[in-house]
């Protein structure tokens, strides 16, 4: 009787182990899609969460100001690099440039409490033509992109986030052309978003611009990110770490603008 | 009842008050708050002799916290499961009192943030160093600790008929 029982404190403790794995596995598998259930539960989340943070977040007028200022602000950033997208869109033969996407203005419901993560809860989702990997700037450039989207809102990851499965391709205009980087997280201590993979034979100075490349075929080219700010090389002094300021206050952003891709 | 008040109250607040602090790595608030966790902590002694019932809570407010606030399914369940144990444990060997409650506290909220850096390093999601683990533990002490010991004091406060505190 008492080896039965302890045979079955085993079986239960090893059931138990196992479960947990396939929760975990679930659960942090960050690129997962929400599944219908998840998504359902989630909306009725985002709904309530609405209601109670309305008071917190109800400031009409600044609402409606941003809201128009982030995508126009951001289009007149761009318009003086229309000429040369063009230009470059024949030479590198791209097909996601600004022009060819639509905005969609979004409130920031939340901010995820899952600090390594860096995301953050928008209130528009499946149902306002939100889908994964949409690029999501303010008026101060880039912000990040769509992760996931339930019908009614959608998780935006920011590209200060260290998660290893997030770079994006980025222009460094110097002089007489662009050279291309990989942007590669942010550093705490300095503040500043960190940029690598740059061949270290460019000639790269304190101020030059940095913009989305549109190679990645994620993000369309000619997004604004920041200027240079530091310049290291690796430590096998094979590449150039650059270290680029934005002027995107991250702890302070209520509404975003979303590009959706024209049909 | 006093116990869902306090959850729903810390929870609510929890979620409020992470969208006016500073939230990303290297600006964070020495007053991050964590107060989902923190109501797990202040309403174990309200359970008298319904253990069961206590974790069946902490996992669905687990549950509740993945959903709201971390899109994370089963993550913090599981967590604040693990996490109720560790409290059942301690309140084992420690009495209810207003300095071993901020005791407590501490221990609770180091435990969560190692195992949850752990799992975070096992899975190879977020490179994670001990500085920065230590960063957000440090910073996530002192609004938590504020407001369990202020809790505690409420609870104690309140007349006996409001609360069933069986510790000791």
């Amino acid at each position: 009787m008492y080896k039965k029982r302890k045979v079955n404190k085993k079986i239960f403790i090893v059931v138990t182990i196992v479960v947990i794995i396939i929760l975990l596995s679930f659960s942090l598998v960050l690129n997962r899609k929400y599944s219908k259930v998840e998504s359902f539960f989630k909306d009725i989340a985002i709904t309530t969460e609405k209601i109670i943070m309305y008071p917190f977040t109800y400031i009409k007028e600044t609402k409606e100001v941003n809201q128009n200022e982030s995508y126009l602000i951001q289009k007149n950033v761009n318009s003086s690099l229309e000429k040369e997208i063009a230009e470059l869109k024949k030479v590198l033969d791209l097909n996601r440039t600004l022009t060819e996407y639509s905005p969609i203005n979004a409130t920031i419901l939340s901010r995820n409490k899952s600090y390594w993560f860096n995301t953050i809860t928008l209130d528009k989702g499946k149902k306002d033509g939100i889908k994964e990997n949409m690029a999501v700037i303010t008026k101060d450039g880039l912000l990040g992109k769509i992760s996931k989207v339930s019908n009614n809102s959608s998780e935006l990851k920011l590209i200060t986030s260290d998660d290893i499965n997030f770079k994006v391709s980025v222009a460094v205009k110097t002089n007489d052309k662009d050279n291309y980087a990989i942007l590669n997280g942010y550093d705490k201590k300095k503040g500043l978003i960190r940029l690598e993979s740059l061949d270290k034979e460019v000639e790269v100075k304190v101020g030059d611009t940095v913009l989305t490349s549109g190679l990645g075929e994620l993000f369309p080219a000619g997004i604004y990110i920041g200027t240079v700010e530091e310049i290291t090389t690796d430590k096998y002094n094979l590449s150039k770490i650059l270290y680029v300021k934005t002027t995107q206050d991250f702890n302070n952003i209520h509404y975003v603008t979303i590009l959706k891709e024209k049909k | 009842m006093l116990s869902l008040i306090i959850i729903v109250i810390f929870f609510l607040l929890d979620g409020i008050l992470t969208n006016f602090l500073g939230y990303l790595p290297g600006d964070l608030t020495y007053f991050t708050p964590l107060l989902t966790l923190t109501s797990l902590i202040v309403i174990y002694p309200l359970y008298r002799k319904k253990e069961k019932q206590y974790f069946i809570t902490c996992f669905i407010l687990g549950l509740l916290y993945d959903l709201f606030y971390t899109n994370l399914l089963f993550f913090n369940a599981l967590l604040f499961l693990l996490c109720g144990l560790l409290i059942k444990f301690i309140y084992k060997y420690i009495d209810y009192s207003f300095i071993k409650i901020i005791l407590i506290t501490i221990l609770v909220i180091s435990f969560y943030e190692i195992v949850t850096a752990v799992i975070i390093l096992i899975f190879n999601l977020v490179p994670i160093t001990i500085s920065r683990l230590f960063y957000k533990i440090s910073h996530s002490l002192i609004l938590n600790v504020l407001l369990s010991s202020i809790t505690y004091l409420i609870i104690k406060a309140l007349p006996k008929k409001y609360k069933k505190i069986n510790i000791n």
